[in-house]
């Protein structure tokens, strides 16, 4: 079943090395993410997913490797091309544009004229909150509505995969339901490659992972697996992540 | 005491003191010195808004803090004086640079043709190196035999003999048209050769989409266009030009001063800047001798010597106009302004300030152009990332930049003697207000700028009325940026960090 055919694959990044200045992050990662799929990257801090997705993106170009995107091969571009093929990032930090407001940051997202009148409705559908708030400038938003914003704002152009740093760093547990919410409609119209810290949200979100483990991928699959494997999660993620069957255990004995 | 009610509490006290301060100075020197001492201040400021505003935006987005801002200024000025006063310079050199840019506007189109090209990777390293080697050759041979010297003296001749009685007199024969076009075709190959160097060819790691070339064809075919054109009538527009209407010329003298520092910041932000960015201290370096470098040219074109642009008509007739209609209608020098004598070039100079200020703050603030700006100043690598070609805007902004100092530079040359030294106390004024105002804020930029030209100003009129050093009015806009940075560090509208 996990046998996947290459044509489906939107991305596939395939043993790339990254250097940032002198530091070799990323050593050997390769991610598949087929079309129509959420695939997310786990991994202990620091492990290399951020550079991962930044390396795609084109951010941190990588020195070594191959990605390829629709078809295409992208290592080696300039990030504001490999964007306009059809991709959206998502940083972490909620790196909006302080200075500028809500409808400028979106505004400023798009890549055709008419792009944030068209998906308007959209957008705010799923995050109310920033229909009310458009007028305001950025840095007065609180950090959920900044998160918030950071997704919407990949979401004016049309893209075909959509690239999401830690969506639910930092957010309130009612926030984070939301955003799962939110990306869980996204996922019906686009790829997503997730990064996300919260195991059980990601856990519930994704069909496919990649760990990465000190700019290695070491391990790739389909999520139902992983749930089951408490050793490998233990292994690669850390003792204090519980999977749902340990929690659903938990709450049984409590009982 | 929260600080907002401490906020309300400091504007007032700062305001009640500028009130306490200007009633003080308005009285102590009566209306008419304090009228003329206020628009010398106003015009001041203006000059140094024009200078400081390009500096503040190019800081602002790019964290470069360019040094060579006063020698824009000042090869601005040249420009258009030169322009002004006798344009066979500049019509001669038209043909060399348009020719010259239409060779290198071809790169976009050759790009993609050149990496794919099947190329052994010892040629992928020798074959760039060749056509730079080539594209001097080139240059060089375009050269050969002009005089350049004389063609530039033109303007210096016209300045410094009697212009009023026939300016046509001043205009030297030049080169025949049979051996001259050979100098633009050289220069055209000379662009196309740097246009092969710099596309790598072969090397395939490049990206260069092929679809858009129809786009990319009308820039270089509309320059070769204009070169055909501007060899043809290099000799006659000069003549029509110089039987223009003058306030017409000074028009368009400003027009070409800006389009030029237009595309010599453009150029300059490409070729030299933008391999730099990873070291900033460099960039800082390479613009101070890009200074020097820049002052050189000038004095060896034109000679360290002081020139005086003359007013344009409008400013130039003598007596003293009571109205601004009048003025208008005359042409005087002066006006009346409640009973002071003000120059009325001072007040155009002042309106070209407030005009560039509303026009780039417009830019900024409503404009898509202005938000790119606003969100890179805070992160580039997003703006870059949502789809933005941030190379681009950089190039943009420098240019920007540059040609505002540009224009400042045709504005004050009928104002300031034209010499090789005349964008220095510009530029050190110039940083000064940004520091004032706060790095990178337009705003503060302006209000600095203003602040720092009443200084000037008043400082100047106390400074003869008291007998006292005229060092003082100069060493008061130093004290002010001590006062605002003992204050307010980041400057009067800066952002905390």
């Amino acid at each position: 079943m996990s046998a996947q055919i290459p044509a489906n694959d939107l991305l596939v990044v395939d043993r790339i090395e990254t250097f940032i200045g002198q530091f070799h992050i990323l050593e050997n990662v390769s991610v598949r993410v087929p079309k129509g799929s959420i695939t997310v990257l786990l991994g202990r801090n620091g492990a290399g997913k951020t550079t991962t997705l930044k390396s795609i993106i084109g951010l941190t170009p990588p020195r070594e490797g191959k990605i390829t995107f629709d078809g295409l091969e992208i290592q080696g571009k300039q990030a504001f091309n490999i964007a306009n093929l059809g991709m959206g990032y998502v940083p972490e930090n909620r790196a909006i544009f302080r200075a500028l407001s809500v409808l400028e940051n979106l505004k400023l997202a798009e890549r055709k004229k008419g792009d944030f009148e068209r998906k308007s409705d959209f957008i705010f559908e799923l995050f109310p909150d920033l229909k009310r708030l458009y007028k305001l400038p950025g840095n007065h938003l609180s950090g959920g509505q900044q998160q918030m914003l950071a997704v919407a704002r990949a979401l004016v152009p049309d893209n075909k995969l959509l690239l999401i740093d830690e969506p639910s760093e930092g957010l309130a547990p009612i926030l984070i339901q939301q955003m799962m919410e939110a990306i869980r409609q996204l996922s019906q119209t686009t790829t997503i490659l997730l990064v996300e810290q919260n195991f059980i949200m990601a856990s519930q979100l994704a069909e496919r992972y990649t760990i990465i483990d000190d700019g290695k991928s070491v391990q790739e699959g389909l999520m139902e697996d992983l749930v089951e494997d408490t050793d490998l999660i233990h292994h690669y993620l850390g003792a204090s992540i519980k999977t749902r069957k340990e929690l659903e255990m938990e709450h049984e004995s409590e009982k | 005491m929260n600080p907002k009610s401490k906020n309300i509490l400091l504007g007032l006290l700062i305001a009640g003191l500028l009130v306490a301060v200007v009633v003080g100075v308005y009285t102590y020197a009566g209306q008419r010195a304090f009228i003329s001492t206020l628009f010398s201040g106003l015009t001041l400021g203006s000059l140094f808004f024009m200078v400081a505003a390009g500096l503040t935006l190019i800081f602002g987005l790019m964290d470069v803090l360019n040094f060579a801002h006063g020698s824009m200024f000042m090869l601005g000025a040249y420009i258009g004086w030169q322009f002004y006063t006798n344009p066979t310079f500049i019509f001669g050199m038209a043909p060399f640079l348009l020719a010259f840019g239409a060779g290198v506007m071809l790169t976009p189109i050759i790009k993609p043709y050149l990496i794919a090209w099947k190329v052994s990777e010892k040629m992928q390293k020798a074959l760039p190196k060749i056509a730079y080697v080539l594209a001097l050759l080139a240059l060089v041979f375009a050269f050969v035999g002009f005089d350049i010297l004389s063609v530039a003296d033109t303007a210096m001749v016209a300045a410094t003999t009697t212009t009023i009685g026939n300016p046509l007199a001043e205009i030297s024969a030049q080169e025949p048209l049979s051996s001259y076009w050979l100098r633009p075709l050289l220069m055209f190959v000379a662009g196309l050769l740097i246009a092969v160097a710099s596309s790598r060819p072969g090397d395939k790691t490049q990206f260069a989409p092929r679809e858009t070339i129809g786009k990319k064809l009308l820039m270089p075919a509309a320059l070769l266009v204009l070169t055909v054109l501007s060899t043809l009538v290099r000799e006659s527009a000069s003549e029509a030009l110089l039987l223009m209407n003058g306030n017409l010329r000074f028009v368009l003298s400003i027009l070409l001063a800006v389009a030029f520092g237009f595309v010599f910041g453009a150029v300059i932000e490409i070729t030299l800047i933008r391999p730099l960015y990873v070291r900033p201290t460099f960039i800082l370096l390479m613009t101070l001798g890009l200074s020097y470098v820049i002052r050189e040219l000038v004095q060896y074109l034109w000679d360290p010597l002081t020139y005086q642009m003359s007013r344009p008509p409008l400013f130039a007739q003598p007596g003293k106009a009571t109205s601004i209609a009048e003025w208008l209608q005359k042409g005087s020098a002066t006006i009346d302004i409640y009973g002071a004598t003000v120059p009325t070039y001072r007040l155009f100079i002042i309106a070209l300030g407030i005009v560039m200020f509303v026009v780039v703050l417009f830019v900024m603030t409503r404009t898509r152009l202005g938000m790119t700006i606003r969100a890179g100043v805070q992160d580039p690598q997003m703006v870059e990332a949502m789809g933005i070609n941030v190379k681009a805007v950089f190039t943009l902004v420098f240019a920007m930049g540059v040609a505002l100092a540009a224009l400042g530079g045709i504005g004050a040359a009928p104002f300031l003697p034209v010499q090789p030294l005349m964008g220095d106390t510009y530029q050190t004024q110039g940083l000064i207000t940004v520091v004032i105002g706060g790095m990178g804020s337009y705003v503060g930029a302006f209000v600095g700028a203003m602040i720092l030209g009443m200084a000037r100003a008043f400082g100047d009129y106390f400074a003869l009325k008291l007998s006292l050093s005229p060092a003082i009015a100069e060493a008061s806009t130093v004290i002010i940026m001590v006062i605002v940075l003992l204050t307010k560090p980041q400057g009067l509208f800066g952002k905390k960090e």
